[in-house]
């Protein structure tokens, strides 16, 4: 039995030691997750990151729901010149990538944000929130194929660091989207970020979350997400990146399956603060137990016609 | 603090008021807990997903025990009242701020229903640093009051809404009455009677610094990386109840803008 390769790349030198990363804002900035051997980990995928720093939305900002978990954190964030002095210094001695998750309110925001982040040591990448409104068009970047595809292009001139780009699912053609953030020159796509929904607290009848609405995540979401990363990764060329209430290594297969280059771990991180070097291990046993070598081996099975 | 995750074993379950459930785990993370610190407890039923916290109630170092103390609300406390002697269940903790206990001033305790459960191992350690310690206690009704027996070396005064057992009203009625000179209150209860306490506060000129409290909120994920159980902070923003909390000095609280998460 050879090594097993559990390595990926998901372009422009962004390499991962394992294809399971923690989702953006389940894992903060990668200090405070407690009992996590970090080695296990293919990269953190920080919390969103504005311009300026962020309070955040009154409480209450989570509930639960049936298999998921609704949030409205609202960005809270210490903004990125904080990420840039405290944080990456200290990134910059890990063995790890870390992945910047940069959300703005306008393109100049994140363009900005991308040229403030350009070169700094221990920043490995940059994953686009696109699901944030944009105050001038009154909708959300990542809804409409050409407002993602004019933000993604001028955050691709502002920086030389590997761009993912997470999809929203609030939309009705994910893959017109997903190709014109792929022709504007990303990287990588990662889906699904969350769904929008609510709930609400029938006794006292008003929604449980002070926002009303929130993003669902959870296995609620998974057979979505999956969908979603099936659909795209046949339509584009560049890497996907599998992510939506994945809780075990066989949701992950599900998604590498699917046509996944890489998967990242949320919700689950609250659950099993291991789960992400969990599922690395899981997978590395499915390809050991199947006689494969590397991930490449994970083919999807077209569906037999009798 | 490192917060360990830990298989822990349930010795006992037993029900010691009315709507009460005390379960005793063993655990070697007793030794590490402060009074007032919580555990996440992972609940394995298909109704719920998240992790619950709960507060450590009482612990015995020495024979390693950690006692909760709760009531049955939603599908994790469902689950967590169905454990039964020889069960496991998977512990995250402990976690968060205590109590400060040190200093030798009078103690008094506010507990609202089930936020009695908390003053258990905490006028524990009050009392065996030598504090004075009284426990003014709300229940709803005597029958849902957990035993005097619980509290040695304290004195206890009651309240209940129905008058079943001491005074008949809430527990705030009797702070006037208790509170005298330069007394530490510690509280716990129902968002409603912390609110209420520091406005008697705020009348009765108390220094809100004087007080601390004990925030219940729902929690994501209970280490200050999922920022949803954000309690506002005096003079703006936002304090994490599972990192700079759930103990928590009441003047550090903007009690203006603290909503009651549990909704009532």
């Amino acid at each position: 039995m050879g090594e097993i390769d559990l390595s990926v790349d998901l372009g422009r030198g962004l390499r991962l030691r394992s294809p399971v990363m923690v989702a953006s804002g389940t894992f903060a900035y990668g200090f405070d997750a407690p009992a996590v051997d970090r080695t296990g980990l293919g990269a953190v995928v920080t919390k969103g990151t504005t311009l300026r720093p962020r309070h955040g939305n009154p409480p209450v900002r989570i509930a639960e729901t049936p298999s998921g978990m609704l949030n409205a954190i609202g960005l809270q964030n210490p903004g990125v010149d904080h990420v840039v002095q405290a944080f990456a210094p200290v990134w910059a001695r890990w063995d790890l990538p870390v992945i910047v998750n940069v959300a703005g309110d306008a393109v100049e925001d994140y363009v900005a944000i991308a040229r403030r982040l350009d070169g700094v040591p221990g920043i490995a990448g940059l994953e686009l929130n696109i699901s944030c409104p944009n105050v001038e068009a009154g909708l959300q970047f990542g809804v409409d194929a050409r407002l993602a595809g004019r933000l993604t292009q001028a955050v691709r001139q502002a920086t030389s660091l590997p761009l993912m780009v997470k999809l929203t699912p609030n939309v009705t053609d994910l893959v017109a989207i997903a190709r014109a953030i792929a022709d504007a020159g990303a990287d990588s796509l990662s889906a699904i970020n969350t769904l929008v929904g609510m709930k609400i607290d029938v006794r006292h009848r008003r929604p449980v979350l002070e926002n009303q609405v929130g993003g669902l995540s959870g296995p609620a979401i998974r057979p979505l997400a999956v969908r979603a990363v099936w659909e795209v990764a046949s339509a584009v060329s560049i890497p996907v990146v599998g992510v939506g209430g994945i809780m075990t290594t066989e949701d992950a297969l599900e998604f590498l399956l699917a046509g996944a280059s890489a998967v990242q771990v949320g919700t689950a991180n609250y659950v099993r603060p291991q789960a992400a070097r969990e599922i690395r291990d899981g997978i590395a046993t499915h390809l050991t137990e199947h006689g494969w070598s590397s991930l490449a081996a994970l083919p999807l099975r077209a569906p037999a016609h009798v | 603090m490192i917060a360990t995750l830990q298989a822990a074993r349930v010795l006992e379950r037993s029900t010691p008021m009315g709507g009460g459930v005390e379960l005793i785990c063993e655990t070697p993370l007793a030794a590490d807990v402060h009074p007032g610190q919580f555990f996440q407890v992972a609940v394995e039923s298909p109704g719920a997903l998240l992790r619950r916290p709960y507060s450590a109630a009482w612990t015995d170092p020495t024979r390693g025990l950690v006692g909760f103390v709760f009531n049955v609300v939603g599908a994790g406390s469902d689950w967590l009242a169905a454990r039964n002697a020889g069960d496991r269940i998977d512990l995250l903790g402990p976690l968060g701020r205590g109590f400060a206990i040190d200093g030798g001033r009078p103690a008094v305790c506010v507990a609202g229903g089930l936020g009695i459960a908390v003053f258990i191992g905490l006028s524990n350690a009050l009392t065996g640093r030598g504090r004075s310690t009284t426990i003014l206690y709300g229940a709803r009704s005597a029958d849902q009051l957990l035993p005097a027996a619980r509290f040695p070396k304290t004195r206890m005064q009651l309240a209940t809404d129905d008058g079943s057992a001491g005074h008949h009203g809430r527990v705030t009625a009797l702070l006037s009455n208790a509170i005298v000179g330069d007394a530490d209150i510690f509280a716990c209860g129902p968002t409603p009677m912390l609110v209420e306490l520091v406005r008697w506060a705020q009348r009765a000129d108390v220094r809100l610094a004087r007080i601390q409290v004990a925030h219940e909120t729902p929690m994501g994920c209970g280490v200050g990386t999922c920022l949803g159980c954000a309690l506002p902070r005096a003079g703006g923003g936002y304090m994490l109840t599972c990192q700079d909390g759930p103990c928590i000095s009441a003047d550090l609280v903007e009690w203006t803008r603290v909503v009651d998460a549990f909704h009532g």
